[in-house]
C-alpha cells in the first residue's frame, strides 16, 4: 500500500532539497561521531584486553599456612610439599606444572652490591618456559640467567660472575655465572613469572644454598587453554584444600576485569561526547521541521478543512522527519565505516578488531540512534501542525 | 423532501474575542435549510457570511446556540466525528480554490477518497469526476500552479464531489474568475443541484445569486431576509 502522506512528505523533502540536505548533514555528523567514537573505544578495549589475557593463562599456587614441623622448635617451614605438588600435577592434567623456589637476596657484582629475587627452577622447565634474548639457558649447576632490569643496571654480560648473599668479609659467598639474559617482560608475562629483577638458577643449586629440597614456594600451572582456567582452579582447590585451606590459588583475571571496567567507562565517556553532536543534530532537525510546518500552514489548513484527521497530519510530518533521518543515517553509516577505520588505525594503529561484531555494531547502532533522534525531534512540530485551527491556517500566507 | 431540515441553526451566535473587545460576527441567527435547496447568502463585506459558512462547514463551533447537521448536534460531536463529517457529508469550494500544492490535479481529487477508504483509488472514480469537469489524463497530471484559475476551480469542484457529499458549501466560488468562467462554474453547480445536492453559496454578485432559489441576506451578523 502506498501511503499518500508518505508521498506528500517525500515531495516536501524534494521541494526543499537544499534545506533537507543541510538538516541531514547534522544527522550524518551525529551518526559518524557516535559510531566512530564507539568503535574507537571498543577497539582500544579489545586490544588491551587481549594483551592482558596473554598472562591470564597462568594459575599461581602459593602456600597458605605457616607449618610447624611437629617436635621441632626451629624456624617453621612454609611452602608446598611434594604430596601437594603431586596432587596439583594430577589435577593439572596435560597443562605444564612448574614448581618454583624463590626468595629475596643481596648480591655483588665486582664491587657493586645489589638486591633482587633469586629463583630456583628445574633445568628442563627453565628451558621450556624461558626465552633468553642473549646467551643460552643454564646447563651446569652454577649457571644462571638474569632478568633485563638487573642486566642493564649492573651492565651484565655473558660470563659475568655474581656473588650471592650478604657481603661479609669472613664468609666466602657462592658464585653463579651468567649464561643468558632475558628480554624485558613488564606487566604481561606470558608464563606468570616476572623475571625482570630476578636471578634464575637451577633448583639443585638453590636447594644446596637455601635448603627446602622437597618444598616449593610457588607452583605455576600454565594452561594450554585459557577457557579451562576456573575448571582447573576448582579441581586443584578441591583436591589440595580438601581438608583445610593449605594453598592459595590465584590468577590475573581480576586484574583484567578491573582494567576492562576502567576502559569501558572510558568508552562510555567518549560516547557521551559523541552524543553531544547528536544533540546538535536534533536541534537542526527540529528547526527544519518547524520551518516546514510554518511554511505549509495554508496547506495544513486545506488538509484539515477537507477532513484529514489530526493523526494523519501528524503522520505526514513524522514521515518527513523519518525521511531526513534515513538519508542522514545512510550517508552517516557509510561515512562511519570509512572515518571510523581511519580513526582507529591512526589512533590505535591496529585495525585487527575493527570488523568484529562488538566493534562494527556501532555503525547500525549509530544509524538507529540517528533516525530515532530525528523522528523524536519531529514530534513537537508534527503535534503543532495537527492542532492548528483550520480557519486560521487557511487564512495564512 | 423530508420534514427534518438538513441544516438547522438555532440562535447561533459567534463572538470573536479581540483585544479591542468582543466582536459579534453572528448575532442570534436561526434558520433552517432543507435537503436539495439552492441557497445564496448575500450581504456587505464583514457582515458575517464567511463566519456563517465556517459554522455550516463545522470548521468552527458556535459561541452559543445550536447547530444541527443531518439531525446531529455539532457541539455534541467529538473532534474526530466532526472531521469525518467534513470528509463525508460536506464538499467545500473556496474562492481561493485551496488545492494541495504538492499534489497533481488527479491526486487532489483522489485525496478525499484516500482519506475515506485509507487506500489509493482503484475504482476510477477520481478520473471519471475529473473527466466530467473537462479534465483529460494529461491535464490531470498538472500541479495546481500549472493550471488557470478556472481550471483550478473545476479541480476544486471535482475534489468536493468525489466523496458524494450531501452539502456543497461554496464561499464566493466565482470571486476569482472572469464572468464567463464564473457562469460556467454556476452551470456546473446548477447541474449538481438538479442531481440532488444541497448547494449553499456566498456571493456579492446579484447575477450569480439569481441561480439560487432562495437568498439569505446578512447584515452585521443578523439575518435580515431569508
Ligand atoms: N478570526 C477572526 N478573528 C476576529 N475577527 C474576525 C475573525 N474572522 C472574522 N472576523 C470578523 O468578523 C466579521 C465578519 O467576517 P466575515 O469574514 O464573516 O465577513 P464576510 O461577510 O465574509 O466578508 P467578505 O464579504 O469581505 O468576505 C468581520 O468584521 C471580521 O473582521
Ligand atoms: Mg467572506
Amino acid at each position: 500500500m502506498k501511503d499518500i502522506f508518505f508521498d506528500l512528505s517525500v515531495r516536501s523533502v524534494k521541494l526543499n532539497f537544499m534545506r533537507s540536505l543541510l538538516a541531514s548533514i547534522g544527522i550524518v555528523i551525529g551518526v559518524v561521531a557516535i559510531s566512530s567514537m564507539g568503535m574507537l573505544g571498543t577497539n582500544m578495549q579489545l586490544i588491551v584486553k587481549n594483551q592482558l589475557t596473554a598472562g591470564i593463562n597462568t594459575i599461581v599456587i602459593t602456600s597458605d599456612v605457616v607449618r610447624s614441623e611437629p617436635g621441632s622448635f626451629g624456624t617453621p617451614t612454609t611452602g608446598i610439599t611434594e604430596s601437594e605438588l603431586n596432587d596439583i600435577r594430577d589435577m593439572a592434567g596435560t597443562n605444564k606444572v612448574i614448581p618454583i623456589d624463590r626468595t629475596n637476596t643481596q648480591f655483588s657484582i665486582g664491587s657493586n652490591d645489589g638486591r633482587g629475587s633469586i629463583m630456583g627452577l628445574d633445568l628442563t622447565d627453565m628451558k621450556s618456559i624461558m626465552n633468553v634474548s642473549e646467551g643460552s639457558t643454564p646447563r651446569g649447576e652454577s649457571d644462571a640467567i638474569v632478568g633485563a632490569t638487573i642486566a642493564s643496571r649492573f651492565n651484565l654480560k655473558i660470563g659475568t660472575r655474581i656473588k650471592i648473599g650478604e657481603p661479609n668479609i669472613s664468609v666466602t659467598r657462592p658464585v653463579v655465572r651468567v649464561v643468558g639474559i632475558l628480554p624485558t617482560i613488564g606487566m604481561s608475562s606470558s608464563n606468570g613469572i616476572n623475571t625482570d629483577n630476578a636471578i634464575i638458577v637451577s633448583d639443585t643449586w638453590y636447594s644446596a644454598q637455601y635448603g627446602g629440597d622437597k618444598v616449593w614456594d610457588q607452583v605455576n600451572v600454565n594452561l594450554n587453554d585459557v577457557s579451562t582456567l576456573s575448571a582447573v582452579e576448582t579441581a586443584i582447590g578441591n583436591k589440595v584444600n580438601r581438608n583445610k585451606e593449605v594453598v592459595r590459588i590465584s590468577d590475573a583475571s581480576s586484574r583484567v576485569t578491573s582494567v576492562s571496567s576502567t576502559l569501558s567507562s572510558l568508552t562510555t565517556f567518549i560516547l557521551a561526547i559523541g552524543s553531544i553532536s547528536l544533540l546538535v543534530a536534533a536541534t537542526s532537525i527540529f528547526n527544519v521541521m518547524m520551518m516546514s510546518v510554518s511554511e505549509r500552514v495554508q496547506e495544513i489548513g486545506i488538509l484539515l478543512s477537507i477532513g484529514t484527521e489530526k493523526g494523519e497530519v501528524r503522520r505526514m510530518f513524522l514521515y518527513e522527519a523519518f525521511i531526513l533521518g534515513i538519508i542522514g543515517a545512510i550517508i552517516g553509516g557509510i561515512m562511519s565505516i570509512v572515518i571510523g577505520y581511519s580513526v582507529v588505525s591512526a589512533m590505535i594503529g591496529n585495525t585487527a578488531y575493527f570488523f568484529l561484531p562488538e566493534s562494527i555494531i556501532y555503525v547500525p547502532a549509530g544509524m538507529l540512534i540517528g533516525v530515532v533522534i530525528c523522528v523524536a525531534s519531529g514530534v513537537y512540530p508534527a503535534w503543532k501542525a495537527s492542532n492548528m485551527d483550520p480557519i486560521e491556517a487557511l487564512r495564512a500566507e | 423532501m423530508s420534514e427534518v431540515p438538513l441544516i438547522r441553526l438555532a440562535d447561533v451566535t459567534k463572538v470573536y474575542h479581540l483585544e479591542s473587545g468582543d466582536f459579534v460576527a453572528l448575532d442570534h441567527v436561526s434558520l433552517d435549510i432543507m435537503e436539495n435547496e439552492f441557497v445564496a447568502i448575500m450581504g456587505p463585506s464583514g457582515s458575517g457570511k464567511s463566519t456563517m459558512m465556517n459554522q455550516l462547514g463545522i470548521l468552527d463551533v458556535p459561541t452559543s446556540g445550536n447547530l444541527f447537521i443531518n439531525g446531529k448536534n455539532v457541539a455534541a460531536m467529538t473532534n474526530l466525528e466532526r472531521t469525518h463529517m467534513r470528509r463525508d457529508t460536506i464538499g467545500y469550494i473556496f474562492q481561493n480554490f485551496y488545492l494541495i500544492p504538492l499534489l497533481s490535479a488527479y491526486e487532489n481529487v483522489e485525496y478525499p477518497l484516500i482519506l475515506k477508504y485509507k487506500r489509493r483509488d482503484t475504482s476510477g472514480k477520481a478520473a471519471a469526476i475529473l473527466k466530467s469537469v473537462g479534465f483529460d489524463e494529461k491535464l490531470s497530471a498538472h500541479r495546481p500552479t500549472q493550471l488557470s484559475g478556472g481550471q483550478q476551480q473545476r479541480v476544486a469542484i471535482a475534489r468536493a464531489l468525489v466523496n458524494d457529499p450531501k452539502i456543497l458549501l461554496c464561499d464566493e466560488p466565482t470571486g476569482n474568475l472572469d464572468r464567463k468562467t464564473g457562469f460556467q462554474t454556476m452551470d456546473i453547480l446548477t447541474g449538481l443541484h438538479k442531481e440532488g445536492k444541497t448547494v449553499i453559496l456566498v456571493t456579492h454578485d446579484p447575477k450569480i445569486a439569481e441561480y439560487a432559489h432562495r437568498t439569505i441576506q446578512l447584515e452585521d451578523g443578523k439575518v435580515v431576509a431569508s
